[in-house]
């Protein structure tokens, strides 16, 4: 394999990452916040994806029917239709089950995951949709070729990973958001009120899913296992970047994604998947919290 | 050829009433043999299920109205596949133990017939499918088990005559990681290499991912002029969008089920153009054709060209029947499944229809049942072997410009 070949293979594998690195994230704040792994995330993906699809096809053919507006505004309805089930999810279901053991909220999250796909497949069938996109040529840079849609899908997840960053830093109800994550005891002595703030997480998690459920949906096909089948991935991600760690679990996505489709060459396209649990396990036998996480929440 | 909700539901009621027929068409003697259509009516058969239980329902009708098979009438219940191995087992399960069929009719993929054929050889049952997986004409140990579409092999040999005719030198393939996908490919290369060709390159790759590209990758490095996949819809669709995408040449060759009006629903024309999509035909100069399109047409509005898995259905129906008139009065299951051979194929009086073949059974002449879906001659395996239409997508349109025949006899 050439070099321009390896290059071409770590490309697929950081836009592959990227995709990943948003609904890790969103499991590993809410991991670090709620203290469960939300195993609803990935189909409250597909949910997102399946809500840009319909409003695209709806606005196909209008003046709002426009490749950027089209996308733009289906977007935006994924993204608020994922933020108001996934706050919902919290008032109906998580909260209360907050003073139980962590294995109860991590059940009740698998079952509403099953609900979310079944009334999916029941209401819209399992035919395979597709976002009305026009196909465009890859660029080619002396062989190593970047498929336009790919950098517009990178770029997308960069900057809402960006946005997010600089919030959870420099916003005042981030740094709050991370004060309860740090020493939730010692957050509400200190005056914070939690419940808006958790309203505020569940909805920045039902966002990012959203997101990372459309871009998921652009560069795929949209069924009802689109999300379900990213699940396992981020969270081997979250696990990989230290559990609680919003960076941690960006970089795991990456790093997972690049290792996976660097095998290729060597153990070929039937096991890179399994290489890229391999990277997490020996990763966990050298540093049990993970690249970056803290050892109490890996307990 | 989208069907509706409301067919879906049209469908099992259609069933319901079938089997509430009233006791005047009992008149026949004997306890009806009960039927079970185990079909794809919803996953990624949903295209052909519906249609294939119709067609099941419809002979089941026209063998009762021609005064029944070997003395008895015809019962039918249907279940939806789901198109998955789990959803089949649950449904076989209670045809046999709650329905008590005596066959089950018209499997689709082969993952569902694999999963269904423990059930239904255990129970000593009559078994009729569509798949293409070449292990499930070893696994049928029993010879209970007999399939109406091309096996796998038969598929990548059908691939092979393609290839060669139209002047490739240098094949790579692609295959999805199951055992059709895998069975698909497998065949093209075995029947490639007899010719004395080499594929270039091959991958088999996993179900579910949201690219691929390296996989694409892999094989463009090496510089085929054609590939041809062993895949479904949904990666089909990401494979060509990436490769389109990526602006390479080659041509492709890939299966009915996959490079169908959904693809080019999905991708549009310019991406598709040129792809070349195998499907079995079905035998659409034979009389049992014509009869059998006029009562689809009739029933679901549009051609049975447009479901080759409906005519196969229709036939499994119409051999159990003309099987059990040649067995005769309270035969059992295995005196019924031993008489298929015996009325598909030659020699024999060449019959089209049911009526013709009770009335030749009558006269004691031994008929040669020629299907709508293909001649219907059953080899040890209970396999038959289907002509394959060669199809070119042009302008977003199916166009088909080829038939091509593979020997009977043909093995990989």
């Amino acid at each position: 394999m050439t070099l321009v070949g390896v290059a071409n293979l770590a490309v697929n594998g950081l836009v592959e990452g990227a995709v990943i690195a948003l609904p890790a994230l969103a499991l590993t704040l809410v991991m670090s916040i709620a203290r469960f792994p939300n195993a609803a995330t990935g189909d409250l993906m597909t949910l997102g994806a399946y809500v840009a699809v319909g409003v695209q096809a709806l606005l196909v053919g209008s003046a709002f029917g426009t490749p950027l507006l089209g996308m733009t505004l289906a977007t935006v309805a994924a993204v608020i239709v994922c933020a108001v089930v996934s706050v919902a999810a919290y008032e109906l279901i998580f909260r209360r089950l907050g003073r139980a053991a962590m294995v109860a909220s991590l059940l009740a999250s698998i079952g509403l995951a099953f609900l979310i796909r079944s009334l999916i497949t029941l209401v819209i069938g399992h035919e395979q949709h597709t976002f009305a996109l026009p196909l465009v040529r890859a660029w080619n840079f002396g062989g190593l070729r970047i498929l336009p849609s790919d950098l517009v899908i990178g770029a997308v997840a960069l900057v809402v990973l960006a946005a997010v960053f600089a919030w959870l830093r420099f916003g005042r109800s981030g740094r709050l958001l991370r004060a309860v994550a740090d020493n939730p005891d010692l957050a509400r002595l200190s005056g914070i009120r939690a419940q808006r703030l958790m309203w505020l997480l569940w909805a920045l998690a039902g966002v990012l899913s959203a997101i990372g459920g459309v871009l998921l949906g652009v560069k795929s096909v949209v069924m009802p296992e689109l999300g379900w089948e990213l699940l396992l991935p981020a969270f081997a991600a979250m696990i990989l970047g230290g559990i609680g760690s919003p960076a941690g679990a960006v970089i795991g996505a990456l790093l997972m994604g690049v290792g996976q489709e660097l095998s290729v060459p060597l153990v070929g396209p039937t096991y890179k998947i399994a290489v890229a649990f391999g990277v997490l396990f020996v990763v966990l036998l050298l540093r049990p919290a993970g690249l970056f996480g803290r050892p109490e929440l890996a307990r | 050829m989208a069907v509706t909700r409301r067919e879906l539901i049209a469908t099992p009621l259609a069933a319901a009433l079938a089997s509430a027929l009233p006791a005047s068409v009992l008149a026949q003697a004997g306890e009806p043999l009960r039927v079970g259509a185990l079909n794809p009516i919803t996953g990624a058969g949903s295209p052909y299920g519906p249609g294939m239980q119709r067609a099941i329902l419809m002979a089941i009708e026209e063998v009762n109205a021609a005064g029944g098979a070997g003395g008895r009438r015809l019962e039918a219940f249907a279940e939806d596949t789901q198109t998955k191995p789990d959803a089949a087992v649950l449904a076989a399960k209670k045809l046999i133990d709650v329905n008590k069929v005596q066959a089950i009719l018209g499997t689709w993929s082969s993952g569902v017939t694999l999963a269904v054929m423990p059930l239904t050889d255990e129970a000593n049952l009559i078994q009729m499918n569509v798949s293409g997986a070449p292990a499930i004409s070893t696994q049928d140990k029993k010879d209970l088990v007999w399939r109406y579409q091309a096996t796998n092999d038969r598929f990548g040999a059908a691939f092979a005559e393609i290839a060669a005719k139209r002047g490739y030198k240098r094949p790579a393939t692609m295959a999805f990681n199951n055992a059709s996908g895998i069975g698909n490919t497998e065949g093209f290369r075995k029947a490639w290499e007899k010719r004395g060709g080499k594929v270039v390159a091959s991958v088999v790759y996993e179900p579910s991912r949201p690219s691929y590209r390296s996989e694409l990758q892999k094989i463009l490095a090496e510089k085929p002029d054609v590939i041809v996949t062993g895949s479904y819809l949904p990666d089909t669709t990401i494979i060509i969008r990436e490769w389109f995408q990526s602006g390479d040449k080659n041509a492709w060759i890939i299966p009915g089920w996959a490079a169908n009006p959904d693809l080019v629903k999905a991708l549009g024309a310019e991406a598709c153009e040129g792809l070349i999509s195998v499907d079995t035909v079905s035998a659409e100069n034979s009389a049992a054709f014509k009869h059998f399109d006029a009562m689809y047409t009739k029933a679901m509005g549009r051609p049975a060209s447009t479901n080759v898995y409906a005519p196969m259905a229709y036939d499994m129906l119409i051999t159990l029947a003309l099987a059990m008139e040649a067995a005769g009065p309270g035969a059992t299951v295995a005196q019924i499944n031993a008489r298929i051979r015996d009325i598909a194929n030659p020699p024999g009086t060449a019959v089209a229809t049911f009526a013709e073949g009770k009335a030749a059974l009558a006269k004691k002449q031994k008929i040669n049942y020629e299907g709508a879906s293909s001649k219907l001659d059953f080899d040890q395996y209970g396999d038959v072997s289907p002509d394959f239409g060669v199809y070119v997508i042009e302008k977003g349109q199916l166009v088909r410009r080829d038939v091509v025949p593979i020997p009977a006899d043909y093995r990989p």
